[in-house]
């Protein structure tokens, strides 16, 4: 486990070398990836709940933080299955166990970057904003950078081909978006029709 | 969120139903005592005020105005108005109401009574004035009005007869007939349909349609030149194709003319306010300086729009007080829209209809003193709303906070809230007097309560130097500390490395 937590602190800062042990060499773990999947899907809820007022432009009111955990974390869980479907077809050598680990592995910088922001937008003022939102760029293009690279290493893809599988991910996450809302309202039909008849069928006795 | 058709609820059923049966009974009183019956109770129309919130939900709200009365065709003596195109007041209480078709400007006095209606111009002789033709000199169809009492004297925006006819405030007699400028260019005709007059005299006349702008006149009625900024919205697709388009395709494309204004006012500073319904207008209502730009104060939670749905507000009139409030009348709704001078949506309410209190074809809109009179041209009436105990509040508030009485101001904002607890511009309002007295940590409680980030900043601000400074010593003993350290570690650092080289 000792060896695993290095090969993730590795992964931050020299994602070439740690992602191709990760892949090939069996040093990844899944309940490591799986925790910061959850620690990730938390720090989203207190991003929109704990920003300084200053910033923060959700309603909180209408804030619902079952709803922004799980799309949150079903965002990670939808283009690990997509960009896996897609690779498989395009010859890339990484499973899907490896996807998930490299795209978990690659948020931790971005959730540390996030932290740091929930905690210092309580203490600025508007005109200072432009640091936080730059601080927070810092680690969307740090997770961007581990997340692009570790993906070229594991499925051993070059770089265009690695931007083309990510485009193709892309439409394959919105299939799977649309097929699983279309699934969603037929069952609700379904079901709904399912329960008029017991009614009608209960009064009727 | 589109406030679009609100479903009735019984009680508002039961509400509107009493409001009718008085008007039929006030109406019924009119006929056996032949005088002027009002439902005095002035519940014979409660309007339903709204606001929006921060993220542009509709919230209920107390209207600010209640329908006090109306003047109509029975306070006319006689005759009667074949329409009601503009009002204006004057200090001392007069109510001028122009009517554009049977070309006559009818005077009243506070309470509705008949002082002079305006056709024919008499001098001060006390004959009547003939122009250079020797023609009498009358009003054809006036359409717009301004009374400018600094000088005493009364501006009638004249379009039918193409001039701008000045009258004395005291006795409606002759003073001057402005007619198009010789030196007057562009191809803007002199039809003047709304007039203002800002604290150096000098003379602003909008004509309808007229894509050049404002047309400003010196005070001795010589042209300066075409005022007022108006940008149309750029269509992308538009521009696409105007981009690829040859000289002569572009020819035969239609051209974007900037939006016209269509209504002026001056407000206390002497800052030309301005508004138009033109859809294609970026901005709805205009605030213009010296140089003609826009310099509205748009601080508040929405947008200088009006109604935030799907419903474009089309605003024909705006009414501007001294302090910076300011009132917008919409026609598509038949809404008054009220906003302070930092742009804050302070209350809407109003709504089309056939009620006593309800619009058809909103024309204009004055302030007087506190009142406030909405002018229907269809309905040929000027109703007079004067402001609920809640109005009362929210205009005292703005007011004594405009003028820098933060005590007043605050004691107005906590009777407003006490009235209406989701009302967010009192809570910010409170926030504001806090914030001027330096009191930063009720100022921040109340922007909160306020949803205003601007000044919730700026009240943070001031409260982080405070706190700096009152912690001064424990936050440099910390900083010391952190410094202390770094060098500290790297030194052992450094130590560490060359013991094992």
């Amino acid at each position: 486990m000792k060896e695993k937590a290095y090969y993730l602190k590795n992964a931050l800062f020299h994602p070439f070398e740690a992602f191709y042990e990760i892949r090939f060499r069996d040093k990844g773990s899944l309940p490591l990836a799986a925790i910061i999947l959850v620690i990730y899907g938390i720090i989203q809820c207190i991003t929109k709940q704990y920003t300084g007022f200053v910033i923060n432009t959700n309603n909180l009111a209408e804030m619902n933080s079952v709803s922004v955990f799980i799309s949150s974390i079903m965002l990670v869980i939808i283009f690990t299955v997509a960009n896996w479907t897609i690779t498989t077809l395009f010859g890339g050598k990484g499973d899907m166990e490896a996807i998930f680990t490299v795209i978990t592995y690659s948020l931790v910088p971005y959730i540390f970057t996030k932290l740091l922001v929930v905690f210092l937008s309580n203490f600025i003022i508007e005109e200072e904003a432009m640091i936080i939102y730059m601080l927070e760029g810092i680690g969307i293009v740090w997770f961007v950078f581990l997340a692009f690279s570790g993906l070229c290493v594991i499925h051993e893809y070059g770089m265009f081909k690695n931007i083309a599988s990510l485009l193709a991910t892309a439409v394959s996450a919105f299939l799977i978006v649309f097929l699983a809302v279309l699934f969603l309202t037929l069952e609700e039909k379904m079901f709904g029709f399912l329960s008029d008849i017991i009614r009608e069928f209960i009064r009727r006795m | 969120m589109v406030r679009g058709y609100k479903q009735k609820t019984i009680g508002q059923k039961i509400k509107l139903m009493t409001g009718s049966f008085l008007i039929a009974s006030s109406l019924l009183c009119a006929g056996q005592m032949s005088t002027v019956a009002y439902a005095a109770d002035g519940t014979s129309f409660v309007y339903e005020g709204y606001i929006y919130d921060d993220y542009g939900n509709t919230l209920e709200s107390p209207a600010a105005f209640s329908y006090e009365r109306q003047i109509d065709s029975s306070n006319l003596e006689g005759m009667s108005f074949q329409s009601v195109d503009d009002v204006c007041t004057s200090e001392d209480g007069r109510i001028f109401l122009t009517d554009k078709l049977s070309g006559r400007v009818n005077v009243f006095n506070e309470d509705g009574e008949l002082l002079k209606s305006i056709k024919t111009i008499w001098n001060k002789e006390g004959t009547i004035q003939l122009d250079a033709n020797g023609n009498q000199v009358t009003l054809q169809a006036p359409e717009g009005c301004y009374v400018h009492d600094k000088t005493g004297e009364i501006y009638i925006a004249d379009p039918g007869g193409e001039q701008v006819v000045v009258l004395d405030l005291e006795d409606y007699s002759y003073i001057r007939v402005i007619t198009r400028p010789d030196n007057m260019t562009g191809t803007t005709q002199f039809k003047p349909s709304k007039v203002a007059v800002d604290d150096a005299n000098r003379i602003f006349l909008v004509v309808q349609s007229s894509y050049e702008g404002i047309i400003e006149l010196a005070s001795d009625g010589t042209f300066i030149g075409y005022y007022g900024v108006n940008n149309p919205k750029v269509n992308l697709v538009e521009y696409f194709w105007k981009s690829i388009a040859t000289d002569e395709q572009k020819k035969q494309m239609s051209k974007t003319f900037a939006p016209a204004f269509n209504n002026i006012a001056v407000d206390g500073d002497g800052f030309v306010m301005a508004v138009t319904y033109d859809s294609a207008a970026t901005d709805m209502i205009f605030r213009l300086n010296a140089k003609g730009s826009n310099v509205i104060r748009e601080e508040g939670n929405t947008k200088l729009i009006g109604d935030l749905g799907e419903d474009q507000s089309a605003f024909v009139d705006i009414a501007v007080t001294d302090y910076g409030i300011y009132a917008v009348l919409d026609k598509t709704k038949g809404r008054v829209f009220i906003y302070d001078f930092d742009g804050e949506l302070l209350n809407a309410f109003g709504s089309l209809g056939n009620l006593k209190g309800q619009l058809q074809t909103p024309t204009g809109i004055a302030w007087l003193g506190d009142k406030l009179i909405v002018t229907d041209s269809t309905l040929k009436c000027a109703y007079i709303l004067t402001p609920s105990e809640f109005g009362q509040a929210i205009i005292n508030g703005s007011r004594e906070y405009y003028f820098g009485n933060w005590d007043e101001a605050l004691t107005y904002f906590e009777q407003a809230v006490r009235l209406n607890s989701n009302y967010e511009v009192a809570y910010t309002g409170i926030g504001k007097n806090y914030l001027m007295k330096n009191e930063y940590e009720s100022a921040l409680y109340y922007f909160k309560q306020g949803n205003n980030r601007t000044y919730y900043s700026k009240a943070y601000y001031g409260y982080r130097g405070q706190q700096m400074k009152k912690h001064f010593g424990i936050i440099a003993t910390v900083f010391v500390a952190l410094i202390v350290l770094l060098f500290y570690s790297e030194i052992r650092y450094n130590r560490k490395n060359r013991r094992k080289a």
